[in-house]
């Protein structure tokens, strides 16, 4: 049967993977965001998973405003790096788990989680960004990707409570399938960021902390957080974080710590990074 | 338990400096941002490039949303119904990173925002709340 195996949430900026396309990544600005990674890239050769359900969100790339799916899963064959005005990123295409994604929509639906399926799309920086922190850049993807695509553009996005909720149903479709298959669910985004206005380029170090620290554990006062504390304390696009908790509700009642990374700043954005283990 | 949505969207509104990209928000945008997602194709940013002015009448914009644009007045833009990953299109073109953009709209020199992002961001003090004024 497949099984997930682990849970890992990282920051998407876009300027990580401008970093690494362009050779930056050892230059004193980037070189400690970067060494955050170094573990990752060691345990994720050594752990080789065969699919990871990557939770992203499009930022105006694949998705403009005519359609605005909340929950949307990628069933198709391959996935290319979207053109998001300069041309796509240098990295390889994703390559879907089609069966298994397929898999894990129609269980949704059953389990009365109305997503929306999508067969053919490009995938932004939200997802290719966590693929190059954490693999490096590599000429093929070592895993399978299910995207799994939530808006936090339009308001209101999803609550944190019904990403949970989307997380655990995930975990029960998984069990599902009956191929032996080693799953790892990603959670994108955030942490602290607000890219507008005059407020623009607020960072809460000890909210984003707070928030690492409740990934561990029982986590359950996670998903009881409003929307309105992630704007007022994490910054407009801090609202992101509602996404990982769809990958820590997939992990299951109680969770334990591999790796952790918080650095300031990347680009306008605090990068929070933390690897899970469910315990049972 | 539901949540009521008047009291929702009114906390929205409270937080000092931010748009928070409502519905109202983005059906007063909606044309302005599907203008801004046009030109993720190179043969429209070419045509926008070569006369602003002429590519915008093809869309139905507002007068104030046409004169925003042009002006790169993002905050303007921001009230107009812009959103900022759809504005990100027009500063892209124009060859702009998203620090200098958006520092455009906090009234501090690109170089004044990337020391303050250096140093730790802004400070959410003071900045969470109109009504609380914390």
């Amino acid at each position: 049967m497949a099984r997930i195996t682990n849970g890992l949430a990282t920051s998407h900026v876009p300027a990580i993977g401008v970093a690494m396309d362009l050779g930056k990544t050892d230059e004193p600005y980037w070189q400690p965001l970067f060494a955050g990674y170094d573990w990752t890239r060691q345990w994720l050769a050594q752990t080789k998973p065969d699919v990871i359900i990557l939770v992203y969100n499009d930022h105006a790339s694949a998705f403009d405003m005519k359609i605005i799916p909340t929950f949307a899963i990628g069933c198709g064959e391959r996935f290319k790096p979207a053109d998001e005005g300069w041309g796509p990123r240098p990295v390889p295409d994703v390559i879907g788990h089609p069966e298994l994604a397929w898999h894990i929509a129609q269980s949704l639906i059953l389990d009365e989680f109305d997503m929306t399926i999508i067969n053919e799309m490009d995938v932004d920086h939200g997802l290719t960004v966590p693929l190059s922190a954490c693999f490096g850049a590599l000429p093929e993807w070592p895993a399978k990707v299910i995207p799994l695509a939530v808006n936090v553009v339009t308001y209101p996005p999803p609550t944190g409570n019904r990403c949970w909720a989307l997380g655990e149903a995930i975990a029960r479709a998984v069990a599902s399938f009956p191929e032996d298959l080693n799953v790892q669910v990603w959670g994108t985004g955030g942490m602290s960021h607000q890219i507008q206005g005059p407020r623009a380029g607020l960072i809460n170090r000890e909210w984003d902390n707070r928030f690492l620290d409740g990934m561990v554990g029982d986590s359950d006062h996670l998903r009881r957080i409003p929307h309105i504390e992630y704007l007022r304390e994490t910054g407009s696009e801090g609202i992101e974080m509602v996404m990982w908790l769809i990958m820590r509700g997939a992990l299951g009642p109680a969770t334990r710590a591999l790796h952790r990374h918080y650095h300031v700043p990347a680009s306008n954005t605090a990068v929070g990074h933390i690897i899970l283990e469910p315990v049972t | 338990m539901m949540t009521d949505i008047h009291q929702y969207l009114a906390e929205l509104d409270d937080i000092p400096g931010t748009r928070v990209y409502t519905a109202a928000r983005a059906r007063k945008g909606y044309h302005l941002n599907q203008f801004c997602m046009s030109l993720m194709k190179p043969e429209n940013r070419a045509r926008w490039k070569a006369d602003e002015a002429a590519y915008l009448a093809d869309w139905p914009l507002t007068d104030d949303q046409r004169a925003a644009v042009l002006a790169r007045d993002y905050n303007r833009l921001l009230d107009l119904g812009g959103n900022i990953y759809f504005l990100a299109k027009v500063f892209s073109t124009d060859g702009l990173s998203f620090v200098q953009a958006v520092s455009t709209m906090t009234g501090m020199s690109v170089a004044d925002y990337q020391a303050m992002m250096l140093a730790g961001g802004r400070s959410p003090q003071g900045v969470r709340s109109i009504r609380e004024g914390n």
